[in-house]
């Protein structure tokens, strides 16, 4: 007990000690010092409201080799310079189109993200989901057929990821290489790829209830899969890389991040 | 003469081709590169050789890891270009120079390049006229100890393979060749070495030297090899001539028994097999496997997330005195501002440090090396970011690394493949192939479980015909779980058991054929023969290789051995290898998880399994994260 009040006493000196000090000090001083305080969380508090505000991130996905990297700098630079290899890394750049260019006016810059398809280097993506404000998912029309299995498994996990989901994502489903002869149609594509996610859908849900793969379900039961059936808004959409034919992508970024 | 020179950023895009060189690449061999090579971390290696559509190119690279830079040099694999090497250095260095992120034509590079090749090709023409002007001085050297520089060499070899566990078999072969043949042969090799031994053993008496050679080869004979089938390995060298004789009369008359050691053949009949009816229904009391719950496959993975930070601490332990160049005050100082570029030397201790951790964790030592080689090379060049020690930047490079390899290159998702197939109304074919007692029988019988329990019918097929209670297990293991078992005994040719096997789950619908085969060491030839005969004869869907977690350095060689074996007896156009691995075991291995890595480093297959116990639960997926932080901790 006598501990406890020597302690007391201990902090009642410190007390009075403290307030001495404060009053000390220049008022001036004082007031300039808790200003500064006040000022610097206000800026503080004010930046992070204003960061919520819409990210302008779009992510360019899909298979290794269905030409992402091409259309990444046909958006920017409006060739392709001298080809392209499989990517290693992401490509990332904060652009108004090429296109868009010659328009006059302050016209907002997209952060456009290519992300590496290979499927070693697929945590990638997981990365950047979080912040992509519209997801564009590039499929080859041309060698469409060998790849339609994996392409819609790589689909179908963008589509049940946790983020997409909450966010209400939206998607487009890029054909690319379409100034090819024997390059698939749009419909064509968009139906193999819905009848390949209603199978993934009913090998996946088989799995028990603690499938830690995929995080959601989609589609509505008892109903064969159609895209519409997703609550993000997910469109079919054609381009050629090569030649430049860019016109449906630019205007489905634009529908979401505003000039 | 060099076929293309190609300089692209780590996105993928292609800043620079040679113009001069016109001919256009067969096929893709940068594509090919980036894909088996690049991003299956081998990239300390150093070429990679391209064969296909009627091109074999020999590919060369290096890393500008600063500025993301790929520089590739192509050429044909007959020509032997010497320069190719200096030249990419050279080429680096100049194209850093004028590089410029904003920048994506550089034709004013070609005639920088082609100053930079003229000056290659000099160099290297210089280099080998030094060459040519010294080997004939060391050939007149060496006449006078031609005999005595063959029985050292032959005395190296040993002392030198004695050491090493991995590659015994072939030192005992090249003991063998050298003490026979070899004094010529001994020559060439240690040319560089036998000089300077040659002046520092002095006169030695020859018959002491080879008195000692034959006593060091018996004994490391009788030693045998560690790891698995040791003496049978010395023991079969010897043997295998009276197995292949053995072998050739048995095809008119029924198999011979198969024998192991020196000792007579048993002549009695060992098939202890009871007679059974028809329904396969026997005298003995059957326990139906009742359910037993979830496999632990469909179980969440529930670790305790430890705290992410890396115990920094602690790497102030590994950074020992031995590296310690600059003071600590420097060390810390430029920890701060962020250095100018890392060195190799930089690189070493780190990298030194981090092989041995993964070392002690059950890493093949080979696979170790390789791996710290990779980061190394993706690291050599890079400015530190400030506020980071380079323990840590290795440490961050590592774990992206081995997050790469472990995640599987296709998809591991068995039961869409199983359903693919029901639609195409054939059976789904696993063969479980492996090294003797890893495991097999019994972890098919946990596939057997866990695919039960998705509703999908299972058909065993005992095609291990060898081992004396072989069938009898598979055939307990099915009445326990009730699924259908193909079976024909003993002494039977597997492959035709596997093929009628698979005949009859076509006819009575079961979706999954589960095959189960002996056991066979990876040097066993006709062993291996026999097993892809069987693979070729019945085209599995999934060629599973079952691994245990507690093999060592030996992974490495069993599974290349396995993989090269099934590749070179298939017929062309049809090279169907391990597709899979089932790692067993998992559960004496406390934190050595290092077999893992081996084994997918080596074969590039996905790990699709991992028992972990000895009843139906024990199989569960392997967990990348969890495995990488083990490896790392």
């Amino acid at each position: 007990m006598e501990n406890f009040e020597d302690l007391k006493i201990l902090v009642e000196q410190w007390s009075h000690q403290g307030i001495e000090y404060l009053q000390k000090i220049p008022p001036t001083q004082l007031y300039a010092a808790i200003g500064v305080l006040l000022f610097t969380t206000l800026l503080l508090l004010s930046i992070r409201l204003v960061r919520r505000t819409k990210s302008n991130t779009v992510l360019l996905s899909g298979l290794t080799g269905s030409g992402k990297t091409v259309l990444f700098y046909q958006l920017r630079d409006g060739s392709s310079h001298q080809g392209t290899v499989t990517s290693m890394e992401p490509n990332e750049g904060t652009f108004v189109f090429h296109t868009e260019n010659t328009k006059k006016g302050k016209i907002k810059p997209v952060h456009l993200v290519d992300v590496p398809g290979h499927s070693r280097l697929r945590p990638k993506l997981e990365e950047f989901l979080p912040q992509a404000a519209a997801i564009v998912f590039v499929v080859d029309a041309l060698e469409f057929l060998p790849n339609c299995r994996a392409a819609s498994e790589y689909l179908y996990d963008i589509l049940t990821n946790g983020n997409v989901v909450k966010k209400k994502t939206p998607v487009l489903l890029c054909c690319n290489k379409t100034d090819k002869l024997t390059a698939h149609t749009k419909e064509f594509i968009r139906k193999q790829m819905e009848k390949e996610i209603e199978k993934l859908r009913a090998s996946r849900s088989a799995v028990s209830t603690a499938d830690i793969a995929n995080d959601f379900t989609i589609g509505i039961e008892g109903e064969v899969f159609s895209f519409s059936h997703c609550r993000n808004k997910i469109t079919v959409a054609e381009a050629s890389g090569l030649t430049g034919e860019t016109e449906q992508i630019q205007d489905f970024i634009r529908e979401y991040i505003k000039p | 003469m060099l076929e293309q020179l190609l300089i692209f950023t780590r996105g993928g895009l292609i800043l620079w081709t040679c113009k001069e060189i016109g001919n256009a690449l067969k096929g893709s061999p940068i594509d090919t590169l980036i894909r088996s090579c690049l991003l299956e971390e081998r990239s300390g290696d150093v070429s990679f050789n391209y064969d296909a559509h009627g091109a074999a190119y020999t590919l060369k690279w290096t890393f500008h890891n600063d500025l993301g830079l790929v520089f590739v040099a192509v050429y044909q694999r007959i020509l032997h270009l010497l320069y190719v090497d200096d030249l990419l250095s050279l080429v680096k260095q100049s194209f850093a120079e004028i590089y410029d992120p904003k920048r994506m034509a550089y034709d004013d590079f070609d005639e920088t390049f082609r100053q930079l090749r003229k000056e290659a090709e000099s160099r290297a023409e210089e280099l080998r006229k030094t060459k040519q002007v010294g080997k004939p001085l060391g050939n007149v050297k060496k006449q006078g100890q031609v005999s005595k520089s063959g029985l050292e060499g032959g005395n190296k070899r040993i002392s030198e393979s004695g050491g090493s566990k991995k590659d015994d078999g072939d030192g005992n072969k090249a003991k063998v060749g050298n003490l026979t043949n070899g004094h010529s042969n001994g020559n060439h090799q240690m040319e560089d070495d036998s000089q300077t031994s040659d002046l520092a053993n002095g006169k030695e008496n020859t018959t002491d030297n080879v008195a000692l050679d034959l006593s060091k080869l018996q004994k490391l004979r009788s030693k045998g090899v560690r790891g698995r089938g040791g003496i049978r390995k010395a023991d079969s060298i010897g043997n295998k001539g009276s197995k292949v004789t053995a072998a050739e009369p048995a095809k008119k008359a029924t198999k011979k028994n198969r024998v192991w050691d020196d000792a007579a053949p048993k002549q009695e009949k060992l098939d202890f097999t009871d007679s059974v009816d028809e329904n396969g229904n026997n005298d003995h009391v059957d326990i139906v496997a009742a359910d037993q719950g979830e496999s632990m496959m469909d179980k969440e993975e529930v670790f305790s997330s430890d705290s992410e930070s890396e115990d920094d601490d602690e790497p102030g332990s590994d950074e020992k005195p031995e590296a310690k160049k600059k003071g600590w005050f420097s060390s810390v100082f430029q920890s701060i501002t962020g250095k100018a570029n890392l060195e190799r030397t930089d690189l070493e201790p780190a990298l030194k440090a981090l092989k041995e951790r993964l070392m002690t964790k059950n890493v093949a030592e080979e696979i170790a090396g390789k791996l710290c080689e990779s980061v190394e090379a993706s690291l050599e060049g890079k400015k530190l970011a400030s506020f980071t020690r380079i323990s840590s930047t290795v440490q961050g490079a590592m774990e992206d690394a081995l997050v790469r390899i472990l995640t599987p290159r296709r998809s591991i998702d068995i039961l869409r493949d199983v359903h693919a197939a029901k639609e195409q109304r054939r059976p789904y074919v696993v063969v479980f192939v492996g090294v003797n007692g890893v495991g097999k029988s019994t972890n098919l019988a946990k596939v057997a479980y866990w695919l039960l329990q998705h509703n999908v019918s299972v058909m065993m097929a005992a095609c291990d015909t060898f081992r004396s209670g072989a069938v009898e297990q598979l055939r307990t293991h099915a009445r326990r779980l009730q699924i259908p078992i193909f079976e024909k005994g003993y002494e039977k040719d597997p492959a035709v058991v596997a093929k009628e096997a698979i005949q009859e789950a076509t006819r009575n619908g079961s979706d999954v054929v589960l095959v189960d085969t002996a056991g066979r060491m990876q040097d066993n030839e006709p062993l291996m023969r026999a097993l892809s005969k069987l693979i070729n004869l019945n085209n599995p869907d999934l060629v599973l290789f079952v691994g245990e977690a507690l093999v060592g350095n030996d992974a490495v060689d069993q599974l290349s051995k396995f993989n090269q074996k099934l590749s070179d007896l298939s017929p062309t156009g049809n090279r169907s290898l391990i597709d899979g691995i089932l790692l067993t075991k998992f559960d004496t291995i406390d934190d050595k998880v290092g077999a893992a890595l081996s084994m997918v480093y080596i074969s590039g297959a996905p790990v699709m399994f991992v028992g972990c116990g000895q009843s139906y639960t024990d199989l569960k997926k392997l967990n990348v994260k969890s495995i990488v932080k083990t490896l790392l901790k």
